[in-house]
């Protein structure tokens, strides 16, 4: 007589039934594939939404008092003090008079940071870097200037002769201003600059110890946050998140429940090997772990194909939507992987109740 | 025969009918759930974009440069342009009037005031004239609606123009500076009778920190303002917040270069262009446009979170309908002596086919329609929880077109499920099932 080893035994059963088997396998990588793919957008969610907060600009603005101006290395000092992945750019404003004799706000700044910061600014075109007078003109103050290619601005007494090279159009105070080369500013109107506002990525908790560590940096200034950006930024964040955790939550208790149906109906199936076995001397433990090994040995086979599929899914889901990749983790292996041992065991061991009552000679009988 | 048949079906075997109906039931309340909110989410993040404040403003065309810097207006007090109060009446009858859900009018004015019981100099103030909680058809709005991110201690101040004082409310600087609390009086000058320079006692009700430490505001009612400017119906500046769709290409296009045909669908889109032109359209002399900051940004923030909504209810819909079409399968694969029975007593394939088929179809039916029950009742309490305390939270999530939509997917996805099963079961030889079984 052949002696039966557990391998021998799990092999036969997987493959006798194949069709079986290949649907439950098929079902446990469903439900690892959903958790995987939903856990692995969960966890980059809140990266991804606060990347796309990032268009609405600076939410942080550190303003000079007029007795001390900023130091020339304040905007340095600012960039170090608020990480490498925050933008800041500097400001000085001024109000001149253009050649229709309107008064005018004009405002000196790097165009180049500008350009990342404020992305929302509709610009025809941005002035050249080189160019030491392009200036860009408001859509409203374009209607109070003469020639927009040189654009006559006096401030106490110099004047100026600016190269108006495109049009900014906001809807914001932007459109009334005249914006043009923080150096070229500095030179004529001998003002320096007054205003550094800076996009600090994040949440809240990442704004306030930015800020602190900005007020530490530069005394004598006032930092404020930019505070309906800041606040409403967090608000939509956590709702998002929470929306999202209710649907990770509702999805995997349906695909959950699913499995579990299927997977316990074919254990259910298969009352009369249990009473054969039964009958053959085989214990209740020796049975019951045999059940569960079975289902064990297919929910680690569906993790591992179903966290390739749900990265993939992931991945593809933020493509689509973010347009940034999601690179797979492997942080939400191991939730995944207890999630499916725990649908696979209960799968096996819900229906051992109902067999543990029946009599192996009944069964056979076919009764 | 064939109503007997589905009957004892049904009430012999409970048990598995439960599965499959389980599974349905779960996978329906999933689908509607994730659907009702994904159809609703583009109106909660609206209305929680809602803080970033008005996505609209409207200037008259003929106004002048403002002219502010660092919170102090150097604007030269003549020469600038009004709109008309009463014309805001008229955003009531443009085309996308039911999309706007804010509007808050405002008059700025230059101004000076000093404190009240000193001869100390006076100094600049802004006098800004707005609606508090105004009744405006079925809206109640005005500041507060729009700037939801001002902190308001005590309350706004009333309009009571024939009273010897004004009731203002005053910036947090302005407070700190003259050291008012609420209740506190101090001096303003009256630009009407500039004779002799009056001053009127204005009484703080409120004292509002608006987030930008540098403004010397005194917030009145508009008609207070109208008054001390002596300007009847006079407005500076609206801000509007309106619902709109996310700008994209053809929003873009200027629309007196279209033909007229496409120029209608322009119009007839909720763009914020479009709603800028139509107020345009609607209010004489008024320049209206949309604030770059709030709808560029907002549009962005809206698609990508209700894209992920979707995409995440697509993936509910194939999670739902693959975990249903295996239970399907398992619950008909269960029962292929039955089908073996039926045939060697002579049914024909058809009607083996077309009672298995009933049953499908009836539990998809019953468990379809109670899943779309159970799911908008989730949605509508998920909704509730998750954007609690923005007033409108508590609307019922019992979208109607969704019944017939997610009970004919449960419907397609119960038949297709079940179709290989009685395939295969059908195929086989009677008697080789029944030997199998025995």
């Amino acid at each position: 007589m052949v002696k039966l080893s557990v391998v021998g035994m799990l092999r036969r059963s997987l493959v006798h039934r194949r069709a079986r088997s290949f649907s439950a396998l098929i079902a446990m990588t469903v439900s690892a594939g959903v958790a995987t793919a939903l856990l692995t957008l969960y966890a980059d969610l809140d990266a991804k939404l606060h990347k796309e907060f990032r268009s609405f600009g600076a939410n942080v603005v550190i303003t000079a008092p007029p007795s001390s101006p900023f130091r020339p290395d304040a905007l340095a000092r600012v960039r170090q003090a608020a990480g490498p992945d925050a933008l800041a750019a500097e400001f000085g404003y001024a109000v001149a008079t253009t050649d229709t004799g309107t008064p005018v706000v004009v405002s000196g700044t790097d165009f180049a940071a500008v350009k990342l910061l404020d992305s929302w600014w509709q610009v025809d075109a941005w002035p050249d870097a080189t160019a030491a007078n392009g200036a860009l003109i408001g859509q409203r103050a374009a209607q109070f200037v003469g020639n927009e290619h040189a654009v006559g601005l006096t401030y106490a007494g110099h004047s100026v002769t600016l190269q108006g090279v495109g049009r900014i159009k906001t809807g914001g105070d932007e459109d009334s201003r005249i914006y043009m080369p923080l150096a070229a500013f500095t030179s004529w109107t001998g003002v320096g600059p007054s205003v550094i506002e800076v996009q600090v990525p994040g949440g809240a908790a990442r704004v306030e110890a930015t800020m602190a560590r900005l007020r530490q940096e530069l005394p004598d200034m006032q930092v404020q946050p930019v505070r309906q950006l800041v606040e409403g930024e967090s608000k939509i964040v956590d709702r998002t998140h929470a929306l999202m955790y209710g649907a990770v939550l509702l999805i995997a208790l349906t695909v959950a429940v699913s499995v579990l149906a299927t997977l316990s109906a074919s254990v259910l199936e298969r009352r009369r090997d249990f009473a054969l076995m039964k009958a053959l001397g085989g214990s209740q433990g020796q049975l019951m772990g045999m059940f569960l090994l079975e289902a064990l040995v297919l929910a680690l086979a569906g993790v591992a194909a179903g966290f390739v599929v749900g990265s993939a899914a992931a991945w593809a889901i933020s493509e689509e939507n973010f347009h940034t990749a999601t690179l797979p983790h492997i942080s939400v292996l191991p939730l995944v992987f207890l999630l499916n041992v725990a649908i696979a065991a209960m799968a096996a061991l819900l229906p051992l109740r109902v067999l543990r009552g029946l009599q192996p000679a009944a069964l056979l009988k076919g009764e | 025969m064939f109503f007997r048949l589905l009957m004892e079906s049904f009430l012999r075997q409970r048990r598995r009918k439960m599965l499959a109906g389980v599974a349905i039931l779960l996978g329906t309340t999933a689908v509607t759930a994730m659907l009702a909110l994904a159809t609703t989410i583009g109106d909660r993040i609206h209305k929680e974009l809602a803080v970033y404040g008005a996505n609209i403003v409207v200037y008259p065309k003929a106004d002048l440069l403002d002219v502010k810097v660092g919170g102090v207006d150097v604007k030269p007090a003549s020469g600038g342009a009004y709109l008309e109060e009463s014309d805001l009446e008229k955003l009531k009858g443009i085309f996308w009037a039911n999309n706007i859900t804010g509007v808050s009018p405002e008059l700025r004015l230059n101004d000076q005031a000093r404190p009240i019981d000193s001869n100390e100099a006076s100094f600049p103030v802004s006098v800004v004239g707005m609606w508090f909680n105004h009744a405006f058809g079925s809206l109640k709005t005005g500041t507060s609606q729009l700037h939801p991110w001002w902190r308001l201690d005590g309350r706004w101040p009333l309009a009571e123009p024939d009273s010897n004082h004004w009731e203002v409310a005053v910036s947090s600087a302005l407070a700190k500076k003259l050291n008012l609390q609420i209740g506190s009086k101090f001096l303003m000058r009256r630009l009407a009778s500039l004779e002799g320079g009056g001053y009127t006692a204005a009484y703080v009700t409120g004292i509002v920190s608006t987030g930008d430490q540098t403004g010397m505001d005194v917030l009145v009612p508009l008609p207070v303002a109208q008054a001390i400017a002596g300007k009847e119906n006079a407005v500076s500046r609206v801000e509007i917040s309106a619902r709109t769709k996310p700008e994209d290409a053809f929003a873009r296009v200027d629309p007196d270069s279209l033909p007229p045909k496409q120029r209608e669908i322009w119009y007839c889109r909720p763009y914020a262009n479009s709603i800028a032109y139509q107020i345009r359209e609607a209010i004489p002399g008024a320049q209206a446009e949309q604030v770059r900051r709030v709808e560029q940004s907002e549009g962005n923030v809206l698609s990508r979170i209700s894209g992920l909504m979707w995409l995440i209810s697509a993936a509910a819909l194939l999670a739902a309908g693959f975990a249903v079409s295996a239970a399907m399968a398992t619950a008909i694969l269960e029962r292929r002596g039955e089908i073996g029975l039926m045939r060697s007593l002579g049914a024909s394939k058809g009607a083996i086919a077309f009672l298995f088929y009933t049953e499908s179809g009836l539990l998809a039916i019953f468990a379809g329609t109670l899943g779309y029950l159970l799911g908008s009742g989730l949605a509508a309490w998920l909704g509730a929880r998750i954007f609690a305390g923005d007033g409108g939270s508590a609307q019922a999530v019992l979208i109607p077109v969704l019944l017939p939509v997610v009970v004919a997917l449960a419907l397609v996805v119960a038949i297709a499920g079940s179709t290989p099963s009685i395939r295969a079961a059908l195929r086989m030889e009677p008697s080789a099932i029944l030997r199998a079984d025995a």
